[in-house]
């Protein structure tokens, strides 16, 4: 049962990693930060990831089923790929028994990375960091 | 030629500006991150724990704690809680047991106590004349789960005031009873904004809320503030019958009546709502 510090580590173990960050995305908090960020500046790549995760968890045609949770066991949404000229922008939802809008987000090298890899890992790594 | 005068408008009542201090928050705070204080810091919005320097616990009445936090949607059962401050409260190590003991995973105990931080923070740092007392040496049960410098706690609260300023920046529904409009615009609801539009009832507040809900109170005020926005709800006080009681805490029962904004036509509140607008920008 890791905490955030060794999720976030473990994510900069994946091949092309860049950097990472554990995100509330209701506050656009950082909640835990490793490695680089687009522009230098976690917090702020943060408030932007918020506002993208906001975006896909509110609306209808992303997250379909209108009344679900995201605070329970299995979010509307798992996961959303951001792909630009050199990197993959990966953003897991992280699912709690508490209320809470927190996702893991992952920046990753386009030419070492390997995104299918990374969204399993992810997304395992999202299920353990809240193991009861 | 007829020439007509026309008579000046009155003026139109100003209100005061929502005030976002930019840095500074407490200067008795960044003095004691620099000493690597220990103890506690008490003000008029709340408490801060620190331990040599750090934020390790906040607690604000506008809040749900840790504990409601847990408690509320079932993540930890009140006994196994109330086991835990039993046990471990007196050493200062609640968290610690907690983990420890398999009652909760490590990783969710940290976001949740960050979470909860944070979001008292914002509430203990809020605009405050009031003295302000540190007691040195007091060391909070919960023990330490992920300590926070000061320097990012105060970045963040001003990063929230303005991020409630630039959704709507009349800080109207954020203290006062909340009211839903008598005839609101069409609206797509999120659903976390539901569950909040759900339980106004011209007698809860956005913190009575949070604790009915078990959600941190700024996220209630996020949506809050979005839901004035789009006039779909109102402080209960604007121009009509405010209630005689205030709310003496989570278990109140709801108004019989549901009362609604006294302007029933949309068109005047739309024209109200963007004079209240204009005014506090």
């Amino acid at each position: 049962m890791p905490g955030i510090d060794e999720c976030l580590l473990e994510a900069m173990r994946l091949p092309g990693a860049r950097g990472a960050a554990v995100v509330d995305w209701t506050s656009g908090l950082a909640l835990g930060t490793v490695g680089d960020s687009p522009g230098g500046d976690h917090e702020r790549t943060a408030a932007e990831a918020a506002e993208l995760a906001r975006l896909a968890a509110e609306h209808r045609a992303f997250a379909p089923e209108g009344d679900a949770d995201w605070s329970e066991n299995a979010c509307p949404v798992e996961d959303l790929i951001i792909a630009n000229r050199d990197s993959y922008h990966l953003l897991r939802f992280v699912p709690t028994t508490f209320d809470s809008s927190v996702f893991l987000h992952l920046w990753l090298a386009r030419e070492e990375g390997n995104l299918a890899l990374a969204r399993i890992r992810l997304g395992e790594m999202a299920g353990r960091l809240v193991l009861g | 030629m007829t020439t007509v005068r026309m008579p000046s408008p009155p003026p139109l009542p100003l209100r005061q500006r929502a005030q976002i201090p930019s840095a500074g928050l407490s200067p008795m705070l960044d003095r004691l991150a620099g000493e690597r204080a220990t103890g506690v810091l008490m003000r008029e919005g709340g408490m801060l724990y620190l331990s040599e320097g750090q934020v390790v616990y906040a607690e604000s009445p506008a809040t749900p704690g840790l504990d409601a936090l847990l408690i509320t949607r079932g993540t930890l059962d009140a006994d196994g809680w109330r086991e835990a401050v039993a046990q471990a409260g007196a050493r200062q190590r609640v968290g610690r047991f907690l983990v420890d003991s398999g009652r909760i995973g490590e990783g969710a105990l940290e976001l949740c106590h960050l979470g909860a931080l944070y979001d008292a923070a914002y509430f203990v740092l809020g605009p405050s004349s009031a003295p302000v007392h540190f007691r040195y040496g007091e060391a909070h049960w919960l023990g330490p789960v992920h300590p926070v410098p000061v320097a990012a706690l105060e970045r963040e609260t001003v990063r929230r005031r303005e991020l409630l300023h630039g959704i709507w920046p009349d800080p109207a529904t954020d203290e006062a009873p909340l009211v839903r409009a008598a005839r609101p615009a069409k609206l797509t609801v999120t659903p976390r904004q539901s569950a909040v539009l759900d339980r106004i009832d011209g007698v809860r507040t956005a913190a009575d809320i949070s604790r009915a809900l078990g959600r941190p109170a700024f996220h209630t005020l996020v949506d809050v503030r979005r839901l004035a926005a789009a006039g779909v709800i109102a402080p209960s006080g604007v121009g009509g019958g405010r209630p005689s009681a205030e709310p003496a805490g989570g278990g109140t029962s709801p108004a019989p009546t549901e009362p609604t904004l006294p302007h029933a036509d949309p068109h005047i509140t739309l024209l109200k709502r963007l004079r209240d607008a204009l005014e506090a920008l």
